[in-house]
Order: C-alpha cells, then structure tokens, then sequence
C-alpha cells in the first residue's frame, strides 16, 4: 500500500546534452561533474528535499550507468525513505508498444502508472541541466494560491537573449496569456525555467491527449502548454530571479563554475538552512605542500597541491604536481596533472592524466576539453576551443 | 563474507587531555581535519567486511552518539545487523559503570550472546593506526590461538608508567606481559586490540567478573599468559600508531600526519576511512591566501596565512591572520591580523582581530570549545 503524496517531483535526465561534447561522450548531462564535489543533478535533488519532496522520479535514457550509480539509494539526499524516495526510470518495453521516450511530454506520459501509484494532486517537472537554489514548496503554495492548473517558473532574461528561450506573456494577474517560442521579437522577458508545477488531474489527461495525436513532438514547450493555453486552462507565471544558470554548453558551464570564485557568491553554497549535498567517497582532507600556491581557487577532499593552482576548481581527489600550473581552469575528480604541465582556460574531465611540459588551452580564446581518462602525452598539447576524447 | 564482528570500547575518558576531553570520550575526539578517532577503528573493521560492530559507552558519550547517528557512513545500517549502540544502563545485569572492559563486556554479554559471527575484534579507541583485521583473523586461525593480541613496535606507543608491553617468541607467542611500568623491557606495545572466539569471550567474561577480576589486560590476561592457561599470540600492526592520552600527543600525531608518506599509510585508497558528512562547500582560497605544508578539510574560506597546520570543516582565516603549526577545529574563526602559532584551538573558538596566541611546539596550547580569544 503506497501513501498517498501532495506532490510527486519527475525529473527530466534523458538528454544527452551533445552541446557538451566530450564531457557527455561517456555520460548523461546530469551525471556532469561541477563545483568541486558536485555533479549537475545534486541540485534538483537537494531542492527538491529542502522543499519538503520526498518523492523524486528521475527520468533517464541516454548512457544512464554513472548516473544510476550516482543516484543509487538516494541516501546522499536523504532520499532514502520508506514510503517515496528517489526512483531512477528508464524507458521500458511493455509488449506491443514499448519505445524510447520521444519527448519530454512522452517521458512524463510513459510513466503515468508510476505517478498515479502515489495518486498525487500535483506533479513537479524538473530538467537536470540548471545550477540554482529553489524552493518548489513556496512554488507550489502559489500554484495552489492562484488555483492554477499549471505554474510555470520564469525568470527575466537580458532582452537580447530572448530569441534563446521560450517567453511568457503575462496579463497584469500574472497568468500567461500566451507562450512564444524562441521568439524573433519578443514582447516580454520573462524565460521558461523548464520548471512546471502541474494539477496532475490536468496533465494526466493532457498528457493521454496528446499522445493521441501523432502530429505532436510530445514536448511540454511546443505541445503541452499551448494546447492548455488554447483550451482556456489557467496557467500562471512564478517568478524567480536568485541565482540560475543553463550548464548546456562547454562554455556555461565553465562559466558557472567560474561563477563560484567571484565575492560575493552568486549561489551560496555554505547555506546550512539549503545545503546542497552530494556523494561522499570517504577521500581524506586537501593537502597543500611548501611548492603549492593556491590562490582564488576551489579545493575539496582528496586534492593534493604541490603546483601553482590560480582562478580555478579542483575536484575530489585531483593531483596537481609540482611545477604544473592550473589557471581559469575546471579540473574534474581523479584528474591528475604531472610536473610541468600548463593547464588554462580547459576543462579537463574525470580521471584524466595530463603528463609532464604538457600545454593544455591557451590564456584567450575557447575552452579547451580533455575527455574522462584521456592521457595527454607528456610533451603535448591541446589548443584553445580543442576537445580531446579516448 | 567476513566472520568478524566489532566490540569498541569507549570507556577511557582521557584526564591528561584536559579540556579536549571534558566534554567528550576519546573515541569522540576531533581528529586530521575532517575525522573523530574512532572513526579509524570502525571504518578498518569495516574494510575487513564486519557488519556487526557494537560499541560500549561510558562517559561523555553525547558527541559519539551525535556522530555515529545511525552508522550510515559507515554503512553499517542494516536490517539485522549493524552498529549497536550499548551505552551504560543499570539492570541487575548490567551495572551501569564499569570497573574495566571484562565488567563492560559481562554487562552486555546480551549482545554478544545475540550476534552470530564466530570470532570478534576487542578494541579499545585511544590510539589511532589503521589495523587489516583479515591479516590479523588468518593469522589467528593459522596459529590456533585463544586470543591474538595486537602490537606495534612504534616508538610513539611507549610510555613510562603507562600501557601494556609484550615479550613475543619467534613463533608468534606471547611469553610475558609487563603492566604500566616505569621502563618498559619490550619493544612491543600491546595496542589494546585483541581477536578471539566469540563463545571464549562470553565464558571468559563470565568467569573472570564471577571471580571479580574486572580488568581484562592486567588480571585476566596476565594470569593466563603466566600460567600457560590459554594460547596467546601477538600480531604484528605495521602501520603507525598514536597513543591519544596527552595534549602533547595529540599535538605531536597531528603534526605528523601533515607529512604525506605517513599520513598515506593511514588514510590508504584501499582502506577509506569514512566520517560523517556535513555537506560543506569545497574551500574557497581568496587572492591573498598562503598556505604551505597543510592539511584542509571542506567548508572553508581562507584568505591569510597557514602553515603546517590542520584546518577543520568551516573554518575561516581572515585577511592578514597568520595560522601556524596549529590545529583549528571546525568552525574556528580566525580574523584579520591575528596570530595563531603552536595551538590547538577546539570547535567554534574565535580569535579577535590583532589577537597573539603563541605557544612552543614542546608545549601545545588547547583553547576551550566556544572561546572567544
């Protein structure tokens, strides 16, 4: 006998988010790792248990391994409850019609069975590729205060990048009269966040609609919202201006990692009322040797410091040798970069060996990528805007 | 599939560590910027695959319970099994406060009478090492022992007037056992670590407290050596040791495990040690940080001067602060211009701007828990 929840969260972690290159070869976006100790999906997850949601269906399909290892119990977020939890939900084959997810909508719509099990009256929809703090519970109060069939979570864009977003147009009571697309001249600011509070009454008959109709991509974006917009549903905006930030590219996403060396911090990570949490994998303290300068940086459990690290991240359990130079650089888990080596403006992913003299990214230009476990031959080099895969 | 358990016995409440122990039992102890001292002791039980590990309390025992929650870390919160929490109760059994580990052992032989694994790791937790207790079980069955005692033959253990000392033959045996003398006349320092059957433990329990012998080391396992009564054996543990019963030594073990060759043989990839997490933000290092020779834990933000030190979770060094050869427990906070050198300052001490607090290396400084300076 399942109990019965207000709200079930289902998260969005499908994609492949090929816009990362070499970083996803070997996993899903939200499995990336960020800040140091994090990866992507740690703050969906920790939102949604700092909301008060302890139900969480994490909707996977593309190279799912790392990410359903990350997950695992849920303990980290202690999502690890009796009566809910964390359900990782990969698509699967029921017979006659089992298929791959098509859309976002189609994702949500594959798994009506497993919402209805906690016959929820609201339904959260989360994507796995955002950096932010939020809580949904004070979302959701103004889902409910509005007596809204749907809430969306807009934020304001700079007005040049509106053609990027999907745009909501407000009346003065904040419900949205209409919903643009990636529009060419945009009559207002306000973004999609990708993130929907749903009356799952609503959406369970939207979503089985929809799929009816074979002409639909089965997206919330391009299908869902407008066809309840057309129907006279009533939809409201919730506006959200902390921290937020798109990790969809190679650039974002060092860019928002960057964003945690700037005072004061943009997003607070010390916040013991919103801590973020992650996996813990028992690595000891950092160690900073006599050779070592540290300066502007992010050290965490594990590192070892015996270079110059300047204006960069290092992750749980990366070996900076002496005489290597990191700068304006991500340097992901278990990377380890030999005496020597010349590391700026770079990401260099999980596990990766840089040798000794070896020269990775430039000072100006693109974002240089070494792939997970790639080793770069000592004496090489990867240039600016290069991305080096296995 | 291990057939060890874990008994830890956390009675010892180290008067000589003054003000780090008033408060909480050794085992609790804040220990190499992110670890409490037993966590050592539990996770190398847990690396060797026992998944029943009880644990005896006695005295200031809050901040253990605090810590260990419900063994998660360590993952030892199963169904069936898992960490036992045996604090001091009083039934007619049990008497509450115990006159040594035979007492405390007698007192929750319930425990140990309900646990089904054949043979049990005895500890006690007032020295830090890092123990492969499937060496130390093959090597007890290989030799047919009755109990296999633990030793090292690292200097830092000896001690004058305190501790227990071993003579060991070439075939492993123990031949003689020295208690707390003023010079010890073996090298090897028994650790306080023993394996036996577990069915042999109950009885010995049983009989020696009946025959009001409460203290394992010096009555029971004196006699038996002595008179041939059981076979007892010594194991050899290589790794390095600390004995946690002075503020000198506490000092002195921090000290050496900011050098990573020994620090390595403790913390080993093979055997994580793991803690309990607080989820904390890796550490900021601002423009003007220097830190040399240290070791960090997560959660900081350090903008002044470390060197040769250990800096817990939360800590924060301030613009101009210098911090040096000193130890800094969570949530310390160190502000602009003030000195810090040859200290150990406990949880959530702050010292003012401008302030000096100096002290040789040859005598460490604790600074109470919660002091403003």
């Amino acid at each position: 006998m399942i109990r019965k929840k207000q709200c079930v969260a289902m998260l969005l972690a499908g994609g492949q988010g090929s816009r990362l290159g070499v970083l996803t070869q070997h996993m899903a976006k939200p499995a990336v790792p960020f800040g140091g100790k994090y990866r992507i999906i740690d703050f969906p997850l920790s939102n949604c248990a700092n909301s008060g949601i302890d139900t969480v269906g994490v909707l996977t399909q593309y190279r799912p391994l790392e990410l359903n290892a990350y997950i695992g119990s849920g303990a980290p977020w202690d999502l690890d409850v009796s009566q809910g939890g964390v359900y990782v939900l990969p698509p699967y084959h029921t017979g006659a019609t089992g298929e791959w997810y098509k859309g976002t909508a189609n994702a949500i719509y594959q798994n009506l069975s497993f919402i209805q099990q906690f016959d929820p009256e609201y339904v959260l929809i989360l994507s796995g590729d955002h950096i932010y703090k939020m809580d949904y519970a004070a979302m959701l109060r103004h889902h409910i205060e509005h007596k809204a069939d749907a809430t969306i979570a807009v934020r304001q864009v700079p007005w040049e990048e509106t053609h990027r977003f999907g745009i909501m147009n407000t009346n003065e009571q904040g419900n949205i009269i209409e919903f643009e697309e990636k529009p060419k001249h945009a009559k207002s600011n306000n973004a999609s966040m990708g993130v929907y509070v749903f009356t799952w009454s609503k959406l369970r008959d939207y979503l089985t609609r929809d799929d009816q109709n074979p002409e639909s991509s089965n997206d919330f974006g391009k299908n869902i919202i407008p066809m309840m917009l057309n129907e006279g549903c009533t939809l409201t905006a919730y506006s959200f201006n902390d921290y937020w930030k798109d990790v969809g590219t190679i650039y974002s996403l060092w860019e928002a990692n960057m964003d945690l060396l700037t005072t004061p911090l943009p997003i607070d990570l010390h916040d013991k009322k919103w801590r973020i949490c992650a996996r813990n994998f028992g690595a000891g303290p950092q160690f900073v040797a006599d050779t070592a300068d540290v300066t502007d940086s992010l050290v965490t459990e594990g590192c070892e410091v015996y270079g110059t690290v300047k204006h960069s991240i290092l992750s749980t359990g990366v070996v900076v040798e002496a005489g290597a130079q990191v700068i304006d650089s991500v340097i992901m888990p278990g990377a380890v970069i030999r005496r020597g080596a010349i590391i700026r403006r770079a990401i260099v992913a999980e596990n990766a060996v840089i040798e000794p003299g070896t020269s990775v990214g430039e000072a100006e230009g693109d974002i240089a990528v070494v792939g997970q476990n790639v080793i770069v031959p000592a004496g090489g080099s990867v240039a600016a805007g290069a991305q080096l895969d296995v | 599939m291990s057939d060890l358990m874990g008994l830890i016995y956390t009675g010892d409440n180290g008067e000589r560590l003054g003000e780090l122990t008033s408060l909480r039992a050794v085992a609790a102890l804040p220990v190499l910027a992110r670890y409490r001292v037993i966590d050592f002791v539990l996770s190398s039980l847990v690396s060797s695959g026992a998944k029943n590990v009880g644990i005896i309390m006695q005295k200031n025992y809050h901040s253990l319970i605090d810590h260990l929650g419900s063994g998660k870390e360590w993952d030892l919160h199963g169904k069936h099994q898992g960490l036992v929490i045996l604090p001091p109760y009083q039934t007619p059994d049990n008497i509450g406060v115990y006159s040594g580990l035979m007492d405390a052992i007698r007192s929750n032989m319930v425990f140990l009478r309900r646990s089904r694994e054949r043979y049990v790791v005895v500890t006690d937790s007032g020295m830090l090492y890092s123990a492969n207790y499937d060496d130390m079980l093959a090597q007890h069955i290989r030799t047919g022992a009755d109990i296999t005692l633990m030793y090292s033959t690292d200097h830092n253990l000896l001690r004058s007037g305190s501790g227990h000392y071993i003579r060991v033959d070439e075939e492993g045996r123990v031949c003689e056992l020295e208690n707390q003398p003023m010079v010890p006349s073996f090298e090897n320092t028994y650790m306080e670590a023993f394996l036996i059957r577990r069915e042999l433990l109950i009885e010995l329990a049983d009989r020696a407290v009946s025959r009001a012998q409460y203290h394992f080391t010096r009555e029971l396992l004196q006699h038996a050596i002595a008179d041939h009564d059981l076979s007892v054996y010594g194991w050899k543990n290589d790794s390095p040791a600390w004995r946690l019963d002075t503020v000198q030594a506490y000092y002195d073990c921090s000290m050496a495990l900011t050098k990573p060759e020994i620090r390595r043989q403790i913390l080993r990839a093979d055997r994580p040690v793991w803690t309990k997490m607080r989820d904390e933000m890796p550490t900021r290092y601002t423009a003007d940080a220097k830190v040399k020779d240290s070791l960090l834990a997560d959660g900081c933000i350090i903008e002044g001067t470390v060197e040769n030190s250990i800096i817990f979770r939360g800590v924060r060094v301030m613009k101009g602060a210098v911090v040096k050869n000193a130890v800094i427990m969570q949530d310390g906070y160190i502000m602009p211009g003030a000195h810090v050198e040859g200290c150990i300052l406990d949880k959530q001490v702050t010292v003012r701007d401008g302030s000096t607090l100096c002290a040789p290396a040859s005598y460490p400084m604790v600074v109470a828990k919660g002091t403003t300076v």
